[in-house]
């Protein structure tokens, strides 16, 4: 089984970035009637989302973020010893991402750089790899800088995605410290659920072509989309969510013996509002305990745990604190986390 | 159940002040959508504690066919 703990190790700043282009998305009728998209973001409950332009990346919201963070936290670029990309729209199809940021971000070459291509649960995934890498005892700091730019990944013409997704980049910074108590983690993979959320094409199984990036009507419903766009099977996913989701809660509950009422924070991936608002209702949680961003940001895939701790926590985590992390999504793949924060420092979000 | 059944069933459809008949294919109905489908599946789970993948969900065509489903689940418990 996918359990993990880790002792002395922890976030100890993070910083976000927005692109500042606001899309109101009952204004947002290109290609739908305005009391069409009204029935969708009333149940998916993303009113504003944030686009980024043509020219910005990924790594661009998580380079602003960084850069802020280094100087807000005043932390010696020579002591950033492991750099980890988390993103599903990279800058490129080679190299790594994660690359040219340790050289944008002037990080010496002694930094170990590398990216994870996994989506809204990879800060999940992220966070236990670095915290592995930490516990091996020679690195000193570490970023996991994780950014998306899902707006370019689904069809605008695709009612079923078309209003869900926005852009956003985070900067963290992980360290190992004394005042750091245990945190946990339970990770999971289904790939016999592959399908349900995919872009079929531009990868080396079905190769980009003039035929893939073809617009074509794909339903009944007269959504439109071509090989090369994202699509997700709503149903599917949310029927395999409210089962799973919960189970693995209280799986890693029981892993580390914590009550929940000892826990601070529970912050999920905001992957819409109906599902969101059902696994709230289903695991008998307090509400004031649940922040949300889904309704400014949207789904944001793997950056929405963090930007909803950065948008909504902010002033909120002086002290010892124990926040449990759910992500869930493409792949599928899914886990929870349970960590512990320490006076953790948490920037504004900057705008680009 | 029956009657319990047909109410949640419209509340999760939205069917006001509609006849519900055992025989309706439901996917028919005007007011079916891929968001109502969430409902039907946020209300087999919260009313009837049902985790149905949804290849076999799919399978069932009619309200009648729902009702059964939960009729054979509530007996195995």
């Amino acid at each position: 089984m996918g359990l993990l703990s880790f002792n002395n190790v922890g976030i100890t700043g993070i910083k976000a970035a927005v692109p500042v282009k606001i899309i109101n998305n009952y204004e947002y009728d290109l290609f739908f009637k305005k009391e069409d998209i009204k029935e969708i973001i009333d149940k998916i409950g993303v009113r504003e989302r944030r686009f980024a332009d043509e020219k910005t990346c990924s790594s661009d919201l998580c380079f602003a973020a960084a850069e802020k963070l280094i100087s807000e936290m005043n932390i010696n670029r020579e002591e950033i010893d492991l750099l980890v990309f988390i993103s599903q729209t990279p800058d490129f199809r080679m190299p790594s991402t994660s690359v040219l940021l340790q050289e944008r971000l002037k990080l010496p070459t002694g930094t170990i750089a590398f990216d994870i291509n996994l989506g809204c649960s990879a800060f999940l995934y992220g966070l236990s790899i670095v915290y592995s890498m930490l516990s091996a005892g020679q690195l000193r700091k570490a970023l996991i800088l994780d950014g998306e730019t899902r707006s370019k990944v689904y069809s605008l013409k695709d009612r079923k995605t078309g209003f869900l997704f926005g852009d956003g980049g985070v900067a963290a910074l992980i360290e190992r410290d004394e005042r750091f108590g245990k945190s946990f983690f339970s990770l999971n993979s289904d790939g016999s659920r592959e399908s349900l959320i995919k872009i079929n094409a531009g990868g080396y199984r079905r190769m980009s072509s003039c035929e893939t990036v073809k617009e074509k009507v794909v339903d009944e419903y007269g959504n439109i989309r071509s090989e090369e766009q994202g699509y997700m099977n709503g149903a599917d996913v949310f029927n395999f969510v409210i089962r799973e989701v919960p189970r693995d809660f209280h799986r890693l509950l029981d892993f580390s013996g914590t009550d929940v009422s000892a826990i601070d924070y529970f912050v999920f991936h905001q992957a819409n509002s109906y599902i969101n608002g059902y696994l709230a209702k289903k695991l008998k949680l307090p509400v004031d305990k649940i922040p949300s961003t889904i309704h400014k940001f949207g789904n944001t895939s793997s950056v929405s745990i963090p930007l909803t701790i950065v948008s909504e926590l902010r002033n909120k985590l002086e002290g010892r604190k124990h926040l449990l992390l759910s992500g869930f999504g493409v792949g599928l793949t899914w886990g929870t986390a349970l960590i512990d924060l320490m006076n953790c420092y948490i920037g504004e979000i900057v705008e680009i | 159940m029956k009657k319990d059944f047909i109410i949640n069933l419209k509340e999760a459809l939205e069917l006001d002040g509609q006849v519900v008949k055992l025989s309706d294919t439901f996917r028919d109905y005007e007011e079916w959508s891929s968001l109502k489908e969430l409902s039907l599946i946020a209300m087999l789970d919260s009313e009837y504690g049902i985790e149905i993948e949804m290849n076999e969900l799919n399978r069932h065509k009619t309200v009648g066919d729902l009702l059964e489903l939960i009729a054979v689940h509530s007996s195995r418990q």
